[in-house]
């Protein structure tokens, strides 16, 4: 398709304003994202799915004179109800804000991608089929017939290769054949579909150059029709008997049934699968009673005959059709075998080693924290010097004891350089960190390795991959908890990760416990501090309702990263941040700052003493750091060399060696940082969030007050 | 340890055994899933479903997860739930 042709299509925009909606659809790993990326550049956001926490990415891009609006899905492997993200993207897919679904599939593992294109096509929405990493394929040795898919799914079926960018647009000018001209164009044998193909493609354009008053419509068609597909459909006998029947009772009732979105054969298989959600739509209208009853009697009786549970019976079917399929399509040169690139097959078997494998896994961490606290530390260091010479200058004009100076700038401005130098310069760098590990395929062997250690504290293996991001930033961390199957997990793996000691807790565990006291009291720290997870890994897990799912995770092969695709997703990650999270720090600064003017802070400090004084042993004056502290945990450190300084003494004059370890202790649990605690509220609820802050003061008070009561009796005696 | 008796093949007696019992790089015949509803959903829309063919390619140490080969790609499986997969080896193995 050239370009020649775009001038004319600008003017059917013209008619039809609104733009072209694309769902991008597939299986985890497919190289969705790197297509998404491809299309929509940086124009892309993070948000949520309304009212659910799973992530949805969308973008925008103009081509050929046509607006696009592209969602990117998250990667499922069905759409069942097993995953919210299942349910979600279905729920998506149907609604009106869809035009088209691009199912991105993975050329090297066309069996399991094809299972999705199959019930995709369920939905019967207008699809192209985009078969991705072809290069990878042709590699292999390994033919695809694509004129033979195409007359399978008669649906385009077109050849990708993400990675370099072939293919990808000429996805949206398929888009726009389907969309706007309402049917889809065949590249592989030359001819039209069917019902048009007296009226050639390039007959259309003609009309539409040639006449221009002629309204666009009215050669392209009103609807577009989704092909008849039911050959391809066909299941057994008795399966498709009865999905028949289901599929004629339930049209019966078209008019209740119709505002569901769902096409009807959907439905009866979904009933026949005891669908949690279609059968709560079926059972809310008393007239559909009987089909549900009929559903579960058809049910039963195919799980008697075959001896097998529905799904698998149903599964079964599916993957025999795809069987068949990739027979006539694929066509394997035998003479040559399949290469297995070396690095990577010694990557596999090192990373995943039972002894090499843990240690790895210890140097990776390690790793995250170096590389996150070095950067931020530098960047930060220069934002902060950058800062006081300002402030300086800025004090030296307005003058010290001007109220509305110290509010917008110490409490606003200095809000803000304080989150960028304390927050954000390690936000990015971890991001970056992150993104590598995960587009290489290293997270999915960690949670390999480490599933067994996990169900100790009630989740699976995943959850380990959240807390090393918890590692470098809880922020991170607990943002990354969405990757859980299910709302127990998520809620477990989010607590936990709070309790991780992020790279600015061990600014405070480093700067006190280990200049003052030495590196062995840090170690018993987090030796504490794990301790404590396990803790309260055991009372989550016996408290919720339910029990620990099983981990069932696909560990794709190594890759090597694509540092495009990394670079604009932690852009895009770090922008969320930025536009999110520094305003609410700067609104809270300002308002410390108005409290601190005001002193009213001193009366905290007075009600806090009986916890600060009396139960933990410490001086008054850190209750005041504390509460700073649940806005930047290193804080504390900071207020306490401030505060010593002034007075002129070292910080071992401020706080006994028990004190500063008892101090660094409370710290290091006491709360999850204010930014933290903002990501749990939006990943769960407020309500959530809050039981997770009480809790984990609780703790921390707990330890921390009895640490310092065994040791003082300890020292009378 | 449970162990079923199977169908006996031209080869001799072929066990069938749940998952974990195999040893690594055996190539398997799924021959059911005990497990509950939601799981075997997952695992039959991965393809793992009665006839399908498997290698178990390693487990994590300290009895965790198995790592399967399944159409090609990897999946990894906790162990509580691959101990309710039964399996048959393809070629005769030693038990």
């Amino acid at each position: 398709m050239s370009f020649e042709i775009s001038k004319e299509k600008n003017e059917i925009k013209e008619n039809e304003k609104s733009a072209i909606n694309i769902a991008l659809a597939g299986n985890p790993n497919v190289g969705k994202s790197v297509i998404f990326n491809q299309l929509t550049g940086l124009s892309q956001t993070i948000g949520n799915w309304p009212g659910k926490t799973v992530e949805k990415k969308t973008g925008s891009l103009d081509f050929l004179g046509y607006k696009f609006r592209i969602v990117d899905l998250p990667g499922i492997y069905s759409l069942s109800t097993y995953t919210l993200e299942e349910i979600v993207s279905r729920q998506y897919i149907i609604s009106d804000e869809v035009d088209l679904i691009i199912n991105v599939i993975d050329a090297t593992n066309l069996e399991r991608n094809l299972f999705f294109t199959f019930q995709l096509l369920d939905l019967k929405v207008p699809m192209i089929l985009a078969i991705n990493q072809m290069d990878i394929l042709r590699k292999r040795h390994i033919n695809l017939n694509f004129e033979k898919l195409e007359e399978i799914f008669k649906l385009p079926v077109l050849p990708v290769v993400a990675v370099h960018g072939k293919g990808v647009h000429e996805l949206l000018e398929e888009a726009i054949e389907m969309v706007v001209y309402k049917f889809p164009h065949s590249h592989y044998n030359g001819t039209e579909p069917e019902n048009c193909s007296h009226h050639g493609h390039d007959y259309y354009r003609e009309v539409h150059l040639s006449d221009q008053n002629n309204t666009p419509n009215e050669c392209s068609r009103e609807k577009f029709e989704f092909p008849d597909l039911n050959e391809l459909f066909e299941y057994g006998k008795e399966i498709e008997y009865k999905i028949k029947r289901l599929q004629s009772e339930i049209e019966k009732h078209n008019k209740q049934i119709s505002k569901f979105k769902y096409p009807s054969r959907f439905l009866a298989i979904k009933l026949l699968e005891e669908d949690s959600e279609i059968i709560e739509i079926f059972g809310k209208n008393p007239d559909l009673g009987y089909i549900l009853k009929n559903a579960e009697k058809y049910r039963n009786e195919l799980e008697n005959m075959h001896g097998e549970d529905i799904h698998t019976i149903i599964s079964s079917e599916i993957y025999n059709k795809i069987n068949k399929i990739i027979d006539e399509v694929q066509e394997i040169q035998p003479e040559k075998e399949r290469k297995h690139d070396r690095l990577t097959d010694k990557l596999e078997h090192i990373t995943t080693h039972s002894f090499f494998g843990y240690i790895i896994l210890i140097l990776v961490i390690l790793g995250v924290y170096y590389f996150t606290f070095n950067f931020g530390d530098f960047f930060g260091g220069l934002i902060d010097g950058g800062f006081s010479k300002l402030s300086e200058y800025v004090y030296n004009t307005f003058g010290e004891e001007n109220i509305f100076i110290s509010v917008l700038w110490d409490g606003g401005v200095g809000g803000f350089f304080g989150a960028i130098s304390g927050v954000l310069v390690y936000v990015v760098p971890f991001f970056l960190i992150i993104e590598i590990l995960q587009d290489s395929g290293y997270l999915p062997r960690v949670a390999f390795l480490m599933d067994r250690a996990m169900h100790a504290i009630g989740v699976h293996g995943k959850s380990i991959i959240t807390m090393i991001l918890g590692f470098g930033c809880n922020v991170a961390g607990c943002a990354g908890c969405r990757i859980m199957e299910t709302e127990r997990e998520k809620r477990i793996s989010i607590a936990l990760t709070s309790l991780i000691p992020c790279a600015a807790v061990l600014t405070v565990v480093m700067g006190l416990v280990g200049r003052y006291l030495g590196i062995g009291w840090v170690l018993l720290l987090f030796i504490i501090n794990f301790a404590v997870i396990l803790l309260v890994g055991r009372i989550l897990n016996k408290s919720m309702p339910g029990s620990c799912t099983e981990l069932i995770m696909e560990m794709h092969e190594y890759r090597r990263p694509n540092f495009s695709v990394i670079l604009k997703q932690t852009w895009v990650r770090s922008k969320e941040f930025i536009f999110k999270a520094l305003p609410l720090l700067v609104i809270l600064g300002i308002s410390l700052e108005i409290i601190l003017i005001f002193r009213l802070l001193d009366p905290i400090n007075i009600i806090l003493s009986p916890i600060t004084v009396v139960w933990l042993g410490l001086p008054a004056v850190t209750g005041v750091f504390l509460i700073y502290g649940i806005l930047r945990k290193e804080l504390t450190l900071a207020l306490l060399l401030i505060l010593a300084d002034s007075i002129g003494i070292t910080l071992l004059g401020l706080l006994s060696p028990i004190q500063i370890f008892v101090f660094s202790l409370v710290t290091m649990l006491y709360v999850p940082c204010f930014a933290t605690i903002v990501v749990i509220a939006k990943q769960t609820d407020w309500k959530y969030a809050l039981q997770i802050t009480l809790l984990e003061i609780t703790i921390a008070l707990l330890i921390g007050g009895s640490i310092y009561w065994i040791y003082t009796i300890f020292m009378a005696i | 340890m449970r162990r079923v008796k199977g169908t006996p093949t031209h080869q001799g007696i072929s066990l069938i055994k749940c998952l974990t019992e195999c040893n690594d790089g055996q190539e398997l015949t799924v021959v059911n899933v005990n497990s509950g509803r939601g799981a075997k959903m997952r695992l039959a829309n991965l393809g793992i479903i009665p006839g399908s063919k498997i290698i178990k390619k390693q487990s994590a140490p300290f009895r965790g997860p198995v790592e399967l080969n399944v159409k090609g790609t990897s999946i990894v499986i906790g162990r509580g739930l691959a101990a309710k997969i039964n399996v048959r080896c393809n070629n005769d193995c030693q038990t």
